[in-house]
């Protein structure tokens, strides 16, 4: 029994060996599953491989000739994830390289998710800034076209005054009663008496208050005459600064 | 014929003395009544509108307003115009 195992195991060797020798140059290239035959191809083939290719050798270790030479940049990457699952040999000669790839991987995929988000902020809020700068840098010519127009406007207020003529209308109008025009009358001496204190003291607290004091009045002044005598009514609004101008300047009010 | 012009002469002056010598007369003028609005107005008091209006003196009058409040109004010794609340 035991000379016949032998013969029989020895025999099985002697086939084995015979089909190595005979299969391994075409039919091993093509298929996909050649990883799963064991080193030995690999090696008898590694000394052919080397004059063809100049350099790079690490890849090619864990890896057949015919793959080297027609991927040899991404092939490698890409088809040892591919084999590893079925070759548990291979596994380890094929991490290094994997570990290799993966980290290279990941920092081209790092960047390139993470650097969408950065140049899309980046951007966005660039133009974003932009806009802004650029419609305040549009608005401060508009602003700045926008005080020249009421200029055209402006020289009507020019217009001389003529404050003599102004107090005969204001004697003379029908618009407004006697006791009403007494009254206004007491309120203008309350007035200028308030600036010839202001001019004595130079406070120029005081300024903001006699302004107040003094529209109130015109106001009032106006109130009464923009129905009975309109005329007068936009005479005295339009000499409204020229008559602040007046009480303000001491020289032209001790001229008063 | 005498008799009658006496009493017309009489009745004619007694008019002429009860009217001037009454110490207050209505002003129903409305320019009167428009111009103590506007003084009262002026003077910041509360009046809405001057219905009507009693002349006490020279520049002084008592008017009554339409809400009901009342004041005097007249020119002071110092030509003051003064609206003083009743």
């Amino acid at each position: 029994m035991t000379n016949s195992m032998r013969v029989v195991a020895i025999g099985v060797v002697a086939f084995l060996s015979q089909a190595c020798d005979s299969t391994p140059p075409t039919p091993r290239q093509t298929d996909g599953t050649v990883s799963r035959e064991p080193a030995p191809p690999p090696p008898a083939e590694s000394p052919k491989v080397p004059p063809t290719p100049p350099g790079k050798t690490v890849p090619r270790e864990g890896e057949q000739p015919s793959r080297d030479a027609s991927q040899k940049p991404t092939a490698p990457t890409r088809d040892t994830p591919r084999t590893t699952p079925p070759v548990p040999a291979a596994a380890p000669r094929t991490a290094p390289p994997r570990a290799e790839p993966t980290p290279a991987a990941p920092p081209p995929a790092a960047p390139a998710p993470t650097a969408p988000p950065p140049t899309e902020s980046h951007t966005s809020p660039a133009p974003s800034t932009q806009t802004p700068a650029t419609t305040l840098r549009a608005a401060a010519p508009q602003t700045a076209q926008a005080p020249s127009a009421p200029t055209p406007t402006a020289p009507p207020k020019a217009a001389p005054l003529d404050l003599g003529s102004l107090e005969q209308r204001l004697r003379d109008t029908k618009a407004i009663g006697v006791f009403t025009k007494l009254s206004l009358k007491n309120q203008v001496d309350d007035l200028l008496e308030q600036f010839r204190e202001f001019h004595k003291s130079r406070d120029q607290s005081m300024l903001s208050r006699l302004r107040q004091t003094y529209d109130l009045l015109l106001l009032k002044v106006l109130s009464l005459l923009q129905d009975g005598d309109p005329a007068l009514a936009r005479d005295v609004s339009s000499s409204r600064e020229a008559l602040w101008g007046i009480l303000v300047d001491p020289d032209k009010f001790k001229n008063l | 014929m005498s008799g009658r012009t006496k009493v017309r002469g009489s009745i004619g002056a007694a008019a002429i003395v009860m009217a001037g010598a009454g110490p207050a007369l209505a002003a129903d003028d409305p320019a009167v009544l428009k111009d103590l609005t506007a003084v009262i107005a002026l003077q910041g008091q509360p009046c809405g509108q001057v219905v009507t209006a009693t002349k006490q003196g020279e520049n002084d009058y008592a008017v009554a307003c339409k809400d009901g409040s009342k004041y005097r109004v007249f020119v002071n010794p110092d030509g003051r115009v003064v609206v003083q609340k009743q």
